[in-house]
């Protein structure tokens, strides 16, 4: 395979989400939607469930306006708005974690807006790290398998969890090791690089591992591109195909990202020697460098700067989901740390709803300007 | 050598024909922006007003949100960037630039240099922005450009919202139905805008000397209360409005000289 023809396997899976869902459904298969930002996938794939990312789409919102007020997370709208239009009939069940006010109501709306798809809450504790904290997670997660035990009439082993946690695993090591080489092939346009992260919440993670490694095997024999301006991409999300083109179409080449949607996911694995349930809760605790991960101490923010000056990146391009206000709250951090290390940083606001990026494009123009 | 700049923007079309990157041969403005014939007039009057043939111009670079719809530009820049270069022309002491436009409001920081070292731009809103004095205007059966004088007479601003024009049109009416006095309303009008540009501006970081462009500069009850809230001097000229096609064509004849 070219490299062109794996990155358009993952094109196709990142742009067609439905037909994926289609083709778990005609294969007999149950799903089990999983809400932003961090949801136990482990334990619904050793289930033999296949756990399938619900982040909403770019869409105008009308449905889910009869829920929500106008200043709330887009992303959160668009997935009752999936939800409610139908998008997700078939699922068994859709698991919400309680990382952030937004999330909290998208669960208590999503159980009278779409009561065919069962709502099972992920309660994280706030204070995650010390056995106190581990052992609220350990109870969020066995009130997860009894809720998918019930809803979908599938059993729990703790022996199939640890096989689980193997392939989650190493996904998240060939996901770093992407992210590694990517940050050395600025052919590979921005619109690609989140195709790639993009489809692996729509495929099982041992077919995503499968294809990454073929991508990377093809990027070792193709060599490097013709050199574009580098820059670290931060927010929740960074897939909106009008800004994507935009980055690509003004030259700018995504060295890294901290986007929550796509590297945060994979920066911490679980230990294998640790009873299977337990390891996962452990893991949760040292979770890290995420708005919606509460640290007094911001270690988000040096990560950021550290990242970027690893990379090379020039400069740095928040995305701002409107209104996502744990990232909010983190921007002036991200700014000052940055503009103190001598890194421009742009803020773009995005929004689901949004069809036109014209202002982002003039912002981001100057922003080469500066850059360049 | 000559350069020219075209600022198309979502009311007005400006254009300057600059030689030598240093002398400003000739301006023209026409009172219609994208999707009108604004840019034509705007070209034709230029050249008629600068007496230069049209094959002696030796780079043509558009700027605005309709930049990309002048088929005669040999390029295009953000009107950041061109606020920026058109700014440090007409006073080389601006370190930060505010511009209040038609649709969006920009603050821009500029080095020593007059390079631009940072910017912040107003969120999708039509608050802070000319739209909404334009709409304020339209409330009151005003003409725009004399909001700033009316602003001069009041005796105390009425309280206008910052956060949302169409909760502002409403309070405006409310305030008139109270029977404040119209200059009153419209003094609130305009520290409305300054409120909110100010806020925009301390997120970019004021340094001195502050340099006013974009069309409200011509607004003198603006000016005043950014002046007032900022507590800073705000520097403008009468080419003000033209700030981002003077840039266009400094840029221009900055890259021919390369």
């Amino acid at each position: 395979m070219s490299v062109q023809i794996v990155l358009e396997k993952f094109r196709a899976m990142a742009a067609n989400p439905k037909g994926q869902l289609d083709t778990y459904f005609a294969n007999g298969e149950k799903v089990v939607l999983v809400a932003p930002v961090y949801t136990p996938e482990e334990i619904i794939h050793s289930m033999g469930l296949v756990p399938m990312g619900a982040w909403g789409a770019d869409m105008a919102l009308n449905r889910a306006k009869e829920y929500f007020p106008a200043f709330i997370c887009s992303i959160m709208q668009s997935v009752l708005e999936l939800g409610m239009k139908g998008a997700y009939d078939g699922a068994s069940a859709i698991v919400i974690p309680s990382l952030c006010d937004s999330l909290k109501c998208l669960g208590q709306n999503w159980k009278y807006a779409v009561p065919s798809i069962p709502f099972i809450p992920m309660t994280y504790p706030q204070n995650r790290r010390g056995d106190v904290g581990k052992a609220f997670t350990k109870a969020g997660y066995e009130r997860v398998i009894a809720d998918l035990e019930q809803a979908t009439g599938t059993k729990f082993s703790e022996e199939k969890l640890a096989a689980s946690i193997a392939v989650y695993n190493e996904h998240n090591a060939v996901m770093r090791q992407l992210d590694e080489a990517l940050a050395t092939h600025p052919e590979i346009t921005a619109a690609q690089r989140c195709d790639i992260y993009k489809s692996a919440w729509f495929m099982r993670k041992e077919e995503h591992t499968a294809l990454v490694r073929a991508l990377l095997a093809e990027l070792d024999a193709a060599g490097g591109g013709p050199e574009k301006i580098k820059v670290l991409v931060s927010g929740v999300l960074f897939d909106s195909p009008a800004l994507l083109a935009i980055l690509d179409e003004l030259g700018f080449q995504v060295a890294a990202d901290d986007v929550a949607a796509e590297s945060r996911q994979y920066r911490t694995d679980t230990d294998p020697n640790l009873p299977p349930l337990e390891g996962l809760s452990e893991k949760f605790s040292r979770m890290d460098h995420c708005s919606v991960l509460y640290d007094v101490d911001k270690k988000r923010v040096d990560l950021i700067v550290e990242t970027a000056r690893s990379r090379d990146a020039k400069g740095v391009v928040v995305a701002l989901a409107k209104f996502c206000d744990p990232e909010e709250f983190d921007y002036p951090l991200i700014r000052k740390a940055c503009e103190q290390a001598g890194l421009p940083v742009v803020l773009i606001e995005t929004d689901r709803q949004t069809v036109n990026y014209e202002q982002a494009k003039t912002q981001l123009e100057a922003f080469r300007d500066i850059l360049a | 050598m000559i350069t020219l700049g075209m600022d198309i923007g979502s009311t007005t079309s400006k254009c300057v024909l600059l030689k030598d990157g240093v002398e400003i041969v000739a301006c023209a403005l026409a009172p219609a922006g994208i999707g009108t014939d604004g840019p034509v007039q705007a070209y034709r009057e230029v050249l008629l007003r600068g007496g230069v043939p049209e094959r002696e111009i030796r780079r043509k670079m558009a700027t605005g949100y309709g930049r990309k719809c002048w088929p005669p530009a040999d390029g295009e820049l953000s009107e950041l960037t061109a606020h920026a270069l058109g700014c440090h022309f007409l006073l080389r002491s601006a370190r930060t630039v505010i511009d209040i436009g038609g649709q969006d409001a920009k603050v821009v920081s500029l080095d020593a240099q007059g390079r631009m070292a940072s910017f912040v731009m107003n969120d999708k809103c039509a608050a802070g922005t000319g739209r909404f004095l334009d709409v304020m205007a339209g409330i009151l059966k005003r003409d725009v450009d004399e909001l700033g004088g009316l602003a001069a007479q009041a005796a105390a601003p009425a309280a206008i919202s910052s956060t949302c024009t169409v909760f502002a049109e409403s309070e405006v009416i409310s305030q008139l139905a109270n029977g404040v006095p119209v200059p009153d309303v419209v003094a609130g009008i305009c520290k409305s805008v300054a409120v909110r540009v100010a806020a925009l501006a301390r997120r970019a970081g004021v340094k001195e000397a502050v340099f006013m462009s974009g069309g409200v500069a011509q607004n003198a009850g603006v000016r005043k209360a950014l002046e007032d809230d900022l507590g800073v001097t705000l520097h403008t000229s009468e080419l003000s409005q033209l700030a981002g096609a003077l840039g266009a064509a400094v840029y221009g004849f900055q890259k021919m000289s390369k």
